[in-house]
């Protein structure tokens, strides 16, 4: 007998990417690690002085083992584009 | 029994081995063939129907039935008697404090270590004597290895795709250990864990590696203490300094030094309690005084509570030994101990 689970796995895609970060919100969650926060800084000087992006939302994930919150997902709809999934 | 997996068909015996190691469906080692004879026998001895649902792992929102339990147990060797231990097990796994996904996904290389207490110890003749953490027995040892190929095969927690581990411990193989109950002179860890006395429980543990101790010079239960905790200072220091749930294992000879000077459970975890915390600033004596930073004086708790010490009697009759088993992280995953037969979120008919 197959031992795997055999389901359907549920269909999903990459969310549409933008073109143009000039003017956009970007958010960068961070998943709260002690080597995030000089890495992010960088990112967000990066975003901010080269890409002309209008705003950088920084959060931290409540659990870094988990995924991020409901609220914060919610949050994130609001954003043109975010950054996820960096530890350290 | 309608049994809904897949059929697979094989020449023989060697065929059968090369096709479910080619597919991925091992940890390695040559496994059963799970025909649905063997299938049935093991949901039949657990009264379980095929489609019942043992769990729910919440981040992939992946079902776990018991059939697909049941054909991964009788891959790891498991009798039809050992299938209640193996969805006992899922079952604590699976409720939200363990964190699953987590545990089993992190670079941190954890495994799941089983507790197992109650009479269920005696009837799959579990050994909780010599080499208690090592191969005991044909239940501890195929029990512990159905979790592996249930995460494996469930779950998709293999090295490289789900499993991000950076190095793993040999407890991913096989991490299951029963109590020594009958030569222990206290309640046993589901007996303070459930508040019941005499019920079959098992306790999912998110642990790393074994860390073993000797103390063969003193029968001071405080000295004994001393050694506990440095070895858990050890491990704030060395590897993670948060709190959260230690494993003690203590065989017959340190813990009859306890119980001579009258020590209970309490009395050890409240004496460990107390020694076992450290300083952010003695992260400078091993090489991490980088993140030491304006916190030096900041005391951290190996335990959040003295009962966050779960202190197991297990173990061969000499040598001044005791095993520590750390947290995988501090209380990111959290002990979980369920009874043998128990329905947990059931809905009630």
């Amino acid at each position: 007998m197959d031992p795997s689970h055999e389901q359907q796995l549920v269909s999903s895609k990459p969310a549409d990417r933008i073109s143009n970060l000039e003017g956009a919100v970007i958010g960068l969650i961070s998943n709260g690690k002690e080597n995030t926060v000089p890495f992010f800084d960088r990112v967000e000087s990066i975003l901010r002085n080269e890409y002309g992006v209008s705003e950088v939302v920084r959060r931290i994930k409540k659990n870094y083992s988990a995924p991020a919150e409901v609220e914060l997902m919610q949050e994130a709809m609001g954003w043109d584009a975010v950054l996820s999934g960096v530890g350290d | 029994m309608n049994l809904t997996s897949s059929r697979i068909s094989t020449t023989d015996f060697a065929a059968a081995q090369e096709f479910y190691h080619s597919n991925g469906w091992t940890d390695g080692l040559p496994i059963i063939p799970p025909t649905p004879e063997l299938v049935s026998a093991s949901l039949g001895w657990a009264l379980l129907p095929p489609e019942h649902l043992v769990g729910i792992e919440p981040v992939r929102e992946r079902s776990i039935t018991a059939e697909k339990l049941a054909v991964n147990a009788v891959m790891a060797g498991c009798l039809p008697e050992h299938f209640p231990l193996v969805v006992t097990a899922f079952t604590a796994m699976l409720q939200p404090q363990f964190l699953l996904h987590g545990a089993t996904a992190s670079t941190g290389g954890c495994a799941v270590l089983l507790i197992v207490n109650g009479p269920i110890r005696r009837e799959l003749e579990m050994v909780a004597t010599f080499n208690a953490l090592g191969n005991t027995d044909r239940a501890s040892a195929a029990v512990g290895r159905a979790i592996r190929l249930g995460l494996i095969n469930l779950l998709d927690v293999r090295p490289g795709g789900i499993d991000r581990s950076t190095l793993g411990h040999p407890g991913k193989f096989s991490y299951c250990l029963a109590e020594d109950e009958e030569n222990s002179p206290w309640p046993s860890l589901a007996e303070e864990r459930l508040g019941e006395s005499d019920v079959s429980a098992v306790t999912a543990v998110a642990a790393m590696a074994p860390r073993q101790i000797m103390n063969e010079w003193t029968s001071e239960p405080e000295q004994i203490c001393d050694t506990i905790s440095a070895e858990i200072r050890a491990n704030q220091l060395h590897y993670s300094i948060w709190a959260g749930n230690y494993v003690v294992v203590l065989p017959t000879q340190l813990r009859q030094h306890f119980s001579d000077a009258g020590w209970s459970k309490a009395d050890i975890q409240k004496c460990v309690f107390d020694r076992a915390r450290v300083r952010r600033g003695s992260w400078n004596q091993v090489g991490k005084g980088s993140v030491v930073k304006d916190r030096a004086d900041r005391e951290y708790l190996a335990m959040e509570t003295p009962e966050d010490l779960m202190i197991v009697a297990a173990g061969g009759p000499a040598g001044g030994f005791a095993q520590i088993i750390p947290p995988w992280l501090g209380t990111k995953s959290r002990a979980t101990t369920v009874a043998v037969g128990a329905c947990v979120d059931c809905e009630v008919p």
